[in-house]
């Protein structure tokens, strides 16, 4: 039986007229990633901040990490981390006084609280900086900070709000690194995003939110599958050739629209065949081919498709 | 990045067994620590200083500015052979300490906008800890100032109270302090607008500085004012201190300045502590 680390049953939470969350239930087993993705004010971080125990539910019931995140709101606290969208550090205090700081709260003796900054500072290559004030860090250092005083206290279920926002592509890659490195040992990880490239590389399962309502979910393979199908796209070599390329490939039973901006012929691709007889087609008319291929659906796509649709 | 993650990936494991490796620190030790990162503030004097700066003015100015006070029949009636330094001084010890709350609060706003204050609230730590911290740091650096105020007036404008007494005023206009504090503090936790907590507290102390029996005797006011500064809470502070300082102390408004400043304390504690929660 899978082990859930994460369990939202039809949760809601409210802020005097506005529901910023409506009914969301979400399940996330031991040891895997759920990308929640959403835009603006779709909820992810309300959301967050309900399960993270900062902010009370109005209705519904949800658990983290086995604890009922209103009537034990301080089990679930020794088993988080939470990382927000604004770095949750000290800009005041040294990066190694951040981690110490946050080692000491969590009930590390001084001499625990020190090795354990230690480590986390030279994890997270910020060794060299660990006695400068957070407030002369890069946007990728405070993150960095900030991720590894949410892991002091070897938490079992990690909250990344937003994680990579702002930050450059290098930095992003390292992060999610870091990510996958904490998901291989067994951490629970619930990520909100606008990425879809991020979400596809770190999720195991998505959850789409509009309006505070989840929208969709599924595995992205899952997700792309829903909207709409494949498609074969052909570029013919010499522009002459467009009419009969469309041509031959109705007559081969396909259904060609050609995109003249992009120069592109595309047909849907119904059966997984279709490319080959698309092929065979192109080459009985004798017809030059530059480019040919089987195109998948981008998450983008079921993003698009899915926040287009008026909120039910 | 990469290397160092491989090498030292032990590090970032959880542990095995569903028990967290450390169980969150007691009350006492979060007090302690959360005392210390607002003490770190100290490093820098600036502040300091800067706070300093009004009540030096004040006592400077108005101890030459109203020394013919004590010319004036209520003031040798109630006070007959005081010097004005020595009447004066338990006063600005007093409203230096109310006004130090005052600036706990609009201190409050300013670190209720550290991001810290967020990763605080998901973790097993008590956000009372985070203002208790916040009041000690304060009660200490007020203590920094106000000594600095006595040394200062007895060594360059001739105050002459009693050591003790001094010390004593000292320690209730700590107390005072920290309990109107409590009320800056919890106002801070629901407005969290560093600006709109300086108007605030300038708006409620200056009156209640004017209209008490801080710079001039009750009895040398014009007969509304008396009436409000009779009811003025700080006027007890001041007739307490001033007691102390001249060794002409009385038990009530002592207990009067000493309960009142308790039961701000604790309904400030109430509101801050509920106030403080919410993201």
């Amino acid at each position: 039986m899978t082990e859930y680390m994460i369990e939202v049953d039809e949760v809601s939470k409210t802020f005097g007229e506005v529901t910023a969350v409506d009914g969301v239930s979400l399940y996330v087993p031991r040891g895997t990633v759920t990308g929640l993705l959403g835009h603006n004010g779709a909820g992810k971080t309300t959301l967050v901040n309900v399960l993270s125990t900062v902010l009370p539910v109005t209705s519904g019931s949800a658990k983290v990490a086995g604890f009922d995140v209103t009537a034990q709101a301080a089990e679930v606290r020794r088993r988080i981390g939470l990382t927000g969208q604004f770095a949750a550090v000290d800009e005041l205090l040294t990066g190694h006084e951040n981690l110490v700081l946050i080692a000491r709260l969590l009930g590390a003796s001084g001499k625990e609280a020190r090795q354990r900054a230690d480590e986390l500072l030279e994890i997270f290559d910020l060794t060299d900086a660990a006695h400068r004030k957070a407030k002369t860090y890069s946007g990728g250092m405070k993150r960095r900070l900030d991720l590894a005083s949410s892991l002091i206290g070897h938490p079992q279920v990690i909250f990344l709000d937003e994680p990579t926002t702002g930050l450059d592509p290098i930095a992003r890659t390292g992060l999610w690194e870091v990510v996958e490195n904490l998901v291989a040992d067994g951490t629970t990880v619930l990520l909100t995003t606008q990425y879809l490239d991020e979400a596809d590389r770190l999720a195991d399962s998505i959850t789409v939110l509009s309006e505070g309502s989840v929208v969709a979910s599924g595995t992205a393979a899952e997700l792309k599958a829903q909207v709409g199908s494949r498609t074969v796209a052909v570029k013919v070599a010499d522009r002459g050739d467009t009419r009969l390329a469309l041509l031959a490939l109705t007559e081969a039973g396909l259904h060609p629209v050609h995109d003249e901006e992009r120069h592109t012929i595309s047909a849907p691709a119904t059966a997984s065949t279709d490319l080959a007889v698309a092929v065979r087609a192109l080459d009985a008319a004798h017809i030059e081919v530059a480019e040919l291929a089987l195109t998948e659906p981008t998450l983008d796509d079921v993003y698009l498709n899915l926040n287009a649709a008026p909120a039910a | 990045m990469t290397t160092t993650i491989n090498t030292v990936e032990e590090h970032l494991k959880p542990q095995p067994a569903t028990e967290p490796r450390w169980q969150g620190a007691q009350f006492l030790t979060q007090v302690a620590v959360m005392t210390g990162r607002s003490l770190k503030a100290l490093k820098d004097p600036r502040m300091i200083l800067m706070a300093m700066f009004q009540p030096l003015i004040m006592l400077t100015l108005f101890s030459q500015v109203f020394k013919s006070m004590t010319q004036t029949p209520a003031f040798q009636a109630q006070y007959p052979g005081v010097d004005y330094i020595n009447f004066l001084l338990p006063a600005i010890l007093m409203t230096t300490g109310v006004q130090a709350a005052m600036w706990s609060g609009g201190g409050l706003a300013n670190d209720l906008k550290n991001g810290v204050l967020n990763r605080f609230r998901a973790m097993p730590v008590s956000m009372l800890s985070v203002l208790i911290g916040r009041s000690l740091y304060d009660v200490v650096r007020n203590a920094i100032q106000l000594s600095v105020l006595a040394i200062a007036a007895t060594v360059v404008l001739g105050y002459r109270g009693s050591l003790t007494g001094t010390v004593a005023a000292i320690a209730l206009s700590l107390f005072v302090g920290w309990g109107v504090s409590w009320l800056f503090l919890a106002l801070a936790t629901w407005l969290r607008n560093v600006e709109v907590m300086q108007m605030v507290g300038m708006m409620a102390i200056f009156p209640l500085m004017f209209a008490s029996s801080a710079y001039v005797p009750l009895d040398g006011l014009p007969g509304w004012l008396r009436v409000v500064a009779q009811v003025n809470p700080l006027s007890y502070a001041v007739d307490a201190g001033r007691g102390l300082a001249l060794g002409t102390a009385e038990l009530a408004p002592f207990l009067n300045a000493a309960g009142i400043a308790a039961a701000f304390a604790v309904i400030g504690m109430v509101f801050a502590a509920r106030g403080i929660r919410k993201p």
